[in-house]
């Protein structure tokens, strides 16, 4: 293409520097063959396209109105489903239609409050958290169990052959109501395969009374030295493993079945 | 346009409308929810996850997880999200949830990693896929960290529970066949149980080896997240189940960084099944409580709490 | 082939050449603006030749993903952010800042003092991004969709743009001339939204977070905005100034423009939420949004008859001209993109193709297709501007050109049609999920063979332009055209 013959008029200007042609209007060709900065013309709206604004404005309106759930926070579906008033099972636990046994319960009251130690497989935490299944404690008769609930405990221990005790087990006689501890009794006895007797309410009233002299915490020595039983008065339904004698050390439980 | 103050007054006001309409308003609506609780002030829904699991979620997020895997599920007249079951597992399948996911399960996320695109399979409820416990390996890598996380051993009740009465708790027999043995040793062709924590260590190491089926998957192999290592003594229980190509020369073993058993701590503590007030399905129904009156209690997901959860919960 | 000067007018001609004193004043303002946008656009080349090689690695271990699994800083969790944040961040900001320096330098017809405050911005801004990007490969990512440098990148970055920002404002402020053009509002408007539009962002997640499902909101709500607020309002802007001035014709309408504006603003901010549709919000959130994206057919609608109108029997001059062929491919593109945007928000299309290919397809169209198209053709006209030089080469030129189109235009069809198969998968339940992931995979093939064609377009005006820097461009008074222009004394001039 053209190049340009050097000029010998030679114009710096700052920053502008080019190279070898200076004269303004070769140096800014570019810039010279420039049309004017753009300008903006009148032309009035289209008809058209004020329809096709009409179509949108009723289009997105129409949308807005029908699938708003009432622009409330707590509507997460396209209609409007209002609130169910609290009937049988429309409860905060949401859709439980079924009453509620002890075992339900207690499986609440454990996840709630056990659950973060003992884990909820029931397996515990090597030398912290003694597991719950399988542990001649749970298993056994429910006097001793229910001593550590309400009281309970520190210090080693040994439960299934391994060692225990870096950690404490907090009392729960005064967090837990007895009907929640014999829920939740009733619960890690009949779970993770342990086969144990159910425990009421009325039991571990009587024994709240029973030990109510006692100071807090008791300690493996304690527990080993109460007799292996289950708390009397119980009105234990569909009687499960046999009470082992007093003093005689729970059996282990039985391993669980395989596959 | 001359004037000025129109121009600038037009800006800021379209700017702030939207800012106001998009981010204040509903922060006004949903930005201070509270965990659900029964009338007792018990079975808490959601509970904050607190050590590895909580980790886990950083190792999820600096990973980039959230580019092809989901964590909310859509309604059931919106899409199929609810009518999936998981591609692994023997059968019945875990399905991917009951209920669709609401705002009050992510009180607790930070950041919350709902995900966009699924190049993968949703994860809400991953960790309720996993067995039963009695198919987990028993000393877990999860399981070790004091005071860690009581999250990495969530195992709920298998779902095989439904026909047993209330009282009869033995679960095992159900879902034994989900496993040959009762010490959570893999399944015969060397696959750890689907969605066991040691399935999620296999699966992360080398996700196309997990099945025939799983050859087109498009997963990243997370290897950095773990270690080759001599065997030094006896075999660890963390080592990684490998077989085949992966499996690491004898005398050496894989095992698991911290980094890695924290993100499966997380993934294990993945449970959005406890039923949600104003998570209704279709025509108000409430999401099918578990099959059962066991398994319609609180999932363990709840447990994940601080030990606030062990104080009085009746103050 | 017509030849240029039987090109029909509507009117008479307008004008050729504009008056010497008119282009002095114009030579002087590129002059003082020259150091900073030529640094802009240097950063800007970088970052995008940067992202083009992640792009082509994310795409390639999307479907065949046994590469660099060792390697945590490689894994594809982390490579696909620091793509995302190096070209939104790194390539399409800086380039959208360079060349809305320039288009407001000249259209307040005021120079830019102190270019050099503008140039420690741009370093301050290219460190920031370089730090983020370091950030997310060790691991740090906050986990929000294009905001995942850590928070203090965003002070390094709002530190750097009021480096930028108050020149641009102070050119504003003493500008002459009475009118503010329609570019200008645009660019008013980008430039006092973008810093709002981040730090409301970085408070809101970062500083005083907001609880739960309301950070996916924010995020949401930001990513949007980002994209038609910052950088579509820059793009649209710079169109407007292009097109008009390419061809030396008005803009069709004024009100028009002044619907299209407002329009655009008002219902781009409110899209965001359909991100999350039928996901854990309040249903009204997500049909504001989805309202708001289908009332957003009033300014595509608006601005493309707009711009059509303007090109009206002009529209052979694309043959000629690079600039006004790039930024008419872009404004087309806003179309489509918008289009696109309506029909995958909608609940019943949403069923299908949401969490799938087709929602990256949707920002991939509206950063490529519609973005960098647009600032790639203003950056053919500006640069000339800036160096005393033409492009070298035409043919250079067109290989861009097409290989960018082709690449964008493959790249949108193999992740829509991906997306609707991988949704239609996903969405019968009685298919295992591996499914919907296998059928998607022939076309992440098609997509690295997109992202191939990128990497080919850009390395080429990469070179163009880095032989613009150094001086080796041609000296000529005539523009590089793509095509012979066959008539002397056409009308034209370009």
């Amino acid at each position: 293409m053209n190049d340009q013959p050097p000029n010998p008029s030679s114009l710096t200007r700052q920053g502008m520097d080019y190279g070898e042609t200076s004269d303004v209007q070769e140096v800014h060709a570019a810039i010279q063959r420039e049309k004017r900065e753009p300008r903006v013309g009148l032309e009035p709206l289209s008809i058209w396209l004020i329809a096709v604004y009409g179509l949108a404005l009723f289009t997105g309106g129409a949308y807005l109105g029908r699938y708003s759930g009432n622009f409330s926070g707590d509507s997460l579906d396209i209609a409007y489903i209002p609130p169910k008033k609290a009937g049988p099972g429309g409860g905060p636990s949401g859709g439980q239609e079924v009453p509620q046994t002890p075992f339900d319960r207690g499986k609440k009251v454990f996840s709630a409050n056990c659950q973060t130690c003992h884990q909820a497989n029931g397996q515990g935490v090597p030398g912290q958290y003694p597991p719950l299944a399988g542990s001649e404690f749970t298993n056994g008769g429910s006097r001793r169990m229910a001593m550590i609930v309400l009281k309970g405990l520190q210090g080693p221990v040994k439960v299934k052959g391994q060692q225990y005790g870096s950690a404490v087990m907090q009392p729960w006689d005064k967090t837990l109501t007895d009907q929640k501890i014999a829920d939740v009794m009733t619960y890690e006895r009949s779970e993770w395969g342990n086969k144990a007797t159910p425990v009421t309410a009325e039991q571990i009233a009587a024994l709240r009374k029973e030990l109510a002299s006692h100071p807090e915490s008791y300690t493996e020595h304690d527990i080993l030295a109460a007799p292996d039983e289950d708390i009397p008065g119980g009105g234990a339904p569909a009687g499960g493993a046999q009470p082992p004698k007093p003093g005689e050390a729970a059996k282990p439980a039985p391993p669980k079945p395989g596959g | 346009m001359k004037g000025l103050i129109p121009l600038f007054i037009g800006l800021f006001g379209t700017f702030t409308f939207s800012w106001v309409g998009l981010t204040v308003i509903p922060n006004v609506q949903i930005g201070a929810l509270n965990p659900q609780s029964d009338e007792e002030g018990t079975d808490i829904y959601p509970v904050p996850k607190s050590g590895m699991a909580q980790r886990g979620r950083s190792v999820y997020t600096a990973n980039g997880c959230f580019y092809c895997h989901t964590q909310q599920l859509r309604p059931d007249y919106a899409a199929a999200d609810l009518e999936r079951v998981r591609d692994a597992g023997i059968s019945p399948r875990a399905k991917w949830g009951e209920r669709r996911s609401a705002p009050r399960d992510y009180v607790f996320g930070a950041p919350v990693l709902l995900g966009e695109e699924r190049m993968g399979p949703d994860l809400a409820n991953i960790g309720k896929a996993a067995p039963g416990q009695e198919q987990e390996p028993a000393a877990a890598p999860g399981a070790s960290p004091p005071a860690a996380s009581p999250a990495a051993q969530q195992s709920p009740p298998p779902n095989a529970a439904p026909q047993k009465s209330p009282g009869g708790g033995a679960s095992a027999p159900a879902a034994a066949n989900l496993s040959p043995s009762p010490s959570g040793k893999p399944n015969p062709n060397g696959i750890p149980p689907a969605y066991s924590e040691a399935w999620h260590h296999r699966h992360l190491y080398s996700p196309r080896s997990m099945s025939r089926d799983n050859l087109d998957s498009t997963m990243p192999a997370y290897r950095f997240l773990y270690e080759k290592r001599r065997i030094s003594g006896e075999r660890s229980a963390e080592a990684l189940q490998l077989t085949g190509a992966d499996a690491p020369p004898a005398g050496w073993e894989v095992v698991p960084t911290y980094d890695a058993k924290c993100l499966v701590a997380y993934l294990m503590a993945q449970d959005q099944s406890h039923p949600l007030k104003e998570a209704k399905n279709v025509a108000g129904a409430a999401p099918a409580p578990a099959q059962s009156p066991a398994a319609g209690a609180p999932s363990p997901g709840a447990p994940a709490a601080a030990p606030a959860a062990q104080q009085p919960p009746k103050k | 082939m017509t030849p240029a000067a039987d090109i029909p007018l509507k009117q008479p001609a307008i004008s050729a050449t504009a008056g010497d004193v008119e282009q002095y004043e114009r030579a002087l303002i590129d002059a003082s603006t020259r150091v900073p946008v030529l640094m802009f656009y240097a950063s800007a080349m970088v970052w995008l030749l940067l992202a083009t090689l992640l792009a082509v690695i994310v795409s390639f271990t999307t479907h065949s993903p046994d590469w660099f699994s060792d390697v945590s800083f490689l894994t594809w969790g982390r490579l696909r952010p620091v793509l995302m944040n190096v070209m939104v961040y790194g390539w399409a900001s800086m380039v959208g800042m360079g060349t809305a320096i320039w288009l407001m330098a000249r259209l307040c017809r005021t120079t830019l003092r102190h270019p050099l405050l503008i140039v420690a911005g741009t370093w301050f801004w290219n460190i920031g991004v370089a730090i983020g990007v370091t950030a997310i490969l060790m691991g740090y990512s906050t986990g929000y969709q294009w905001l995942e440098f850590p928070p203090y990148v965003a002070v390094i970055l709002l530190i750097a743009y009021a480096l930028i920002i108050s020149w641009a404002v102070l050119m504003f402020r003493f500008r002459r001339g009475e009118q503010i053009y329609i570019t200008q509002w645009y660019l008013l408007g980008a430039f006092l939204w973008f810093p709002w539009l981040y730090a409301a962002a970085q408070v809101m997640l970062f500083i005083v977070p907001v609880q739960g499902v309301m950070q996916a909101a924010v995020g949401w709500w930001y990513a949007n905005n980002l994209l038609f607020l910052w950088l579509g309002a820059i793009a649209l802007g710079t169109a407007y100034y292009m097109i008009p001035k390419v061809i030396g014709r008005p803009v069709y309408s004024y009100h028009l423009a002044t619907i299209g504006f407002w329009t655009y603003v008002l219902f781009s901010s409110w899209t965001g939420m359909q991100r999350g549709v039928d996901g854990p919000f309040p249903a009204w959130m997500i049909t504001a949004s989805i309202a708001a994206t289908i009332l957003t057919i009033i300014p595509v609608a608006t601005v493309g008859l707009n711009h059509h109108m303007t090109m009206q029997g002009y529209f052979p001059v694309m043959r000629y001209s690079p600039t006004l062929r790039f930024t008419v491919f872009g404004a087309m593109s806003y179309t489509v993109f918008s289009v696109i945007g309506i029909l995958i928000s909608l609940r019943s299309t949403a069923r299908y193709l949401h969490f799938t290919e087709a929602t990256f397809a949707y920002s991939q169209i509206g950063l490529y297709a519609f973005f960098t198209m647009i600032m790639f053709g203003s950056m053919y006209y500006i640069v000339p501007r800036l160096v005393g030089r033409e492009w070298r080469y035409a043919t250079l030129i067109k290989l861009h050109f097409w290989a960018s189109a082709y690449g964008i235009g493959l790249m949108s069809l193999m992740l829509v049609a991906g997306g609707i198969v991988q949704g239609t998968s996903q969405n019968d339940a009685s298919l295992s999920f591996i499914e919907s992931a296998s059928s998607v995979l022939p076309y992440l093939r098609g997509d690295t063979i997109a992202a191939l064609l990128l990497t080919v377009s850009h390395f080429i005006f990469a070179f163009h332009f880095g032989l613009m820097l150094f001086g080796l461009g041609r000296t000529s008074t005539v523009p590089t055209f793509l095509n012979p222009v066959e008539a002397e004394g056409s009308e034209t001039h370009l």
